[in-house]
């Protein structure tokens, strides 16, 4: 019983590690937090839903749409709205980034409106047993290490390509990067684009695992900080850490005190971490 | 002079509209007021101290919540509910604001926000509270046009309450004190200020007034549900009515309430199902082109035009 919980929080937590992927970048590179991450999700996971619904395209392949799709709007937001306002006091990014959450969660409601809705897969209520000790369902399995795989390339992309040598390098200091030639601008806008990729891509496999509505990102976002404020910013290793714990403490703690302490919990870890260790637990010292 | 006189006349508008207006002005008004009150209450910490708190709708959700247990629960008056309740707001600033204090920037902002959605999912989960099902307020024992009368000067008095605590303290060491620490903090702890003290003093009088609004809302509204309370999108607005009229300024967030609240009536007037769209769009649009404030052009500061409004863009932009 106790292994099953276990299993099921450990897969979930990959989901997790993956929808807080881009914040982490996001606000790692740029100082931004992107309060609308979790909107970002819901896109990706509504994408999905569509192209399953109207031309019975499986989810699956539909990743390479919404993590496409979500990385061109990623890119013009931030060059379009964000990059306007990027040197002001850090609150008024924060500010701006509820704006556009307010937006897209009213237009997405106004569009599909407020009902829930499930992506219904053949196949998915398949699963399998380990050795009678504990049944995994194939498709959280599965989400799972799409999301661990999607992570390794977020992470191969940022450590051994130009473009990502440029990002680490606007991370570190701006004027720097400046000096040496990067498109500074430029590069702030493909950051968010590949953290607003990466919440496509979590809302995929989202799709896959629960129910969808419209109204769903603002949860989403709140855990997206909790995992990356448990991994701490600035390594790549920190969301997976963070969404691992986030996934197994919140499914002992549910376990225990009932599902509908699932929120309280979760906040309740984001505000002790906070208070405790700032940083997050690998991150190193101001 | 010339200055107070123009508020004085303000204040007499205020105090006499209701006996001139139906009471969807009424109503209308008392929720300029309102949000008057939190606006102004926000930028006491986020404008002169300078952090900035995402999480100030949980003062304004424990204000009502006092309200409702004591008065349904407890059998208490209003006026003794209603002090109650901005103390009590007043009293978990202090307890959250001394290990939350600490964080800066957008740790700060992201603590806060965290605390008010632990308090939401507390008070859904509670006994005392009625949880999700909702918690009844009595309703007041007076005529209609009384009720409304009551919350409209009620609102009013507490709103110049803020207005002239923000005043008060301005001319004393303690705003000189946190304007330093939104400056330079540590300079400011260098040069002697206690910026513990002055930081959890800010957040619990901010608490404090944003409480008693909460209070004032939950005797108007009559009946409590942890999320229209809690939500996070009062916070938001708080915050963007403060920026739109002026952070840091004694005036600009009453200012941002008034303006905001009028655009907003207007648009769900004429788009009565997507005007919450709009409000996303007024957010947006203000951060970018008034990240200053109004207020500097309606005191006739700066004049308004495209060289203002660029000029703005032109500061921030990368």
């Amino acid at each position: 019983m106790l292994l099953q919980v276990i299993i099921n929080g450990i897969l979930k937590g990959g989901l997790y590690a993956l929808m807080a992927l881009g914040m982490s970048l996001i606000w790692g590179v740029m100082d931004i937090i992107n309060i609308a991450h979790g909107s970002f999700i819901m896109l990706g996971a509504f994408c999905t839903f569509w192209l399953f619904e109207y031309f019975k395209l499986d989810p699956i392949l539909s990743l390479v749409f919404s993590i496409s799709s979500m990385f061109f709007l990623g890119y013009f937001i931030q060059k379009y709205i964000i990059n306007l306002v990027i040197r002001a006091v850090i609150f008024i990014t924060l500010i701006l980034a509820f704006g556009i959450e307010i937006f897209i969660n009213n237009f997405a409601l106004v569009l599909w409106t407020a009902d829930v809705r499930k992506v219904q897969v053949p196949y998915g209520a398949a699963n399998f047993s380990l050795g009678g000790l504990a049944t995994i369902p194939f498709m959280r399995l599965f989400a799972f290490i799409l999301a661990i795989i999607i992570t390794t390339i977020f992470f191969i992309i940022l450590n051994k390509t130009k473009l990502g040598r440029s990002i680490r390098a606007t991370a570190q200091d701006l004027d720097a990067a400046r000096l040496a030639g990067v498109d500074v601008a430029k590069t702030y806008s493909l950051t968010f684009g590949f953290g607003v990729a990466a919440a496509g891509a979590a809302g995929t496999l989202w799709s896959l695992l629960f129910p969808i509505n419209p109204m769903m990102g603002g949860v989403l976002t709140l855990k997206s900080f909790v995992v990356v404020i448990i991994g701490g910013l600035g390594t790549m290793l920190g969301p997976i850490i963070g969404g691992l714990t986030l996934g197994v403490v919140e499914a002992l703690g549910t376990n225990w005190f009932g599902q509908s302490f699932e929120n309280l919990i979760s906040f309740s870890i984001l505000v002790l971490v906070l208070i405790i260790r700032p940083r997050g637990i690998l991150g190193g010292s101001e | 002079m010339k200055k107070i006189s123009v508020y004085l006349i303000l204040l007499l508008i205020a105090i006499i509209l209701p006996f001139f207006s139906n009471n969807f002005i009424i109503r209308f008004v008392t929720t300029i007021f309102m949000f008057g009150i939190m606006a102004s209450a926000w930028n006491i910490k986020g404008g002169y101290t300078g952090s900035a708190s995402f999480g100030n709708v949980v003062f304004f959700g424990i204000g009502a919540y006092i309200t409702a247990i004591l008065m349904e629960k407890g059998g208490m008056p209003f006026y003794l509910a209603f002090p109650a309740a901005g103390i009590g707001a007043a009293i978990f600033g202090i307890l959250i604001g001394l290990p939350v204090l600490r964080l800066r920037g957008h740790y700060f902002a992201i603590a806060t926000l965290g605390v008010a959605e632990a308090v939401k999912a507390l008070v859904d989960n509670l006994e005392i509270t009625e949880g999700n099902s909702g918690i009844y307020v009595p309703t007041l024992n007076l005529p209609v046009k009384g009720q409304y009368y009551f919350y409209y000067f009620m609102m009013l008095a507490t709103l110049i309450g803020i207005i002239l605590t923000t005043i008060f303290i301005l001319r004393r060491k303690f705003g000189y004190g946190i304007i330093a620490i939104r400056e330079d903090e540590d300079a400011a702890n260098a040069v002697g200020i206690n910026t513990t003290l002055f930081k959890t003093t800010a957040f619990a009088l901010s608490g404090f007034f944003t409480g008693l609004a909460g209070s004032i809302y939950a005797y108007q509204l009559g009946f409590l549900k942890p999320e229209p309370v809690f939500t996070v999108q009062t916070t938001v607005k708080m915050i963007v009515m403060a920026v739109f009229g002026g952070i840091g300024t004694i005036f600009g967030p009453l200012l941002g309430a008034f303006t905001i609240e009028v655009i907003s009536q207007i648009l769900s007037n004429y788009f009565l199902v997507i005007h919450t769209l709009f409000f996303g769009v007024i957010v947006i649009l203000a951060i970018i082109f008034t990240p200053q404030g109004i207020i500097d052009i309606v005191t006739g500061r700066k004049k308004f035009g495209m060289a203002y409004l660029m000029e703005n863009i032109r500061k921030h932009r990368i």
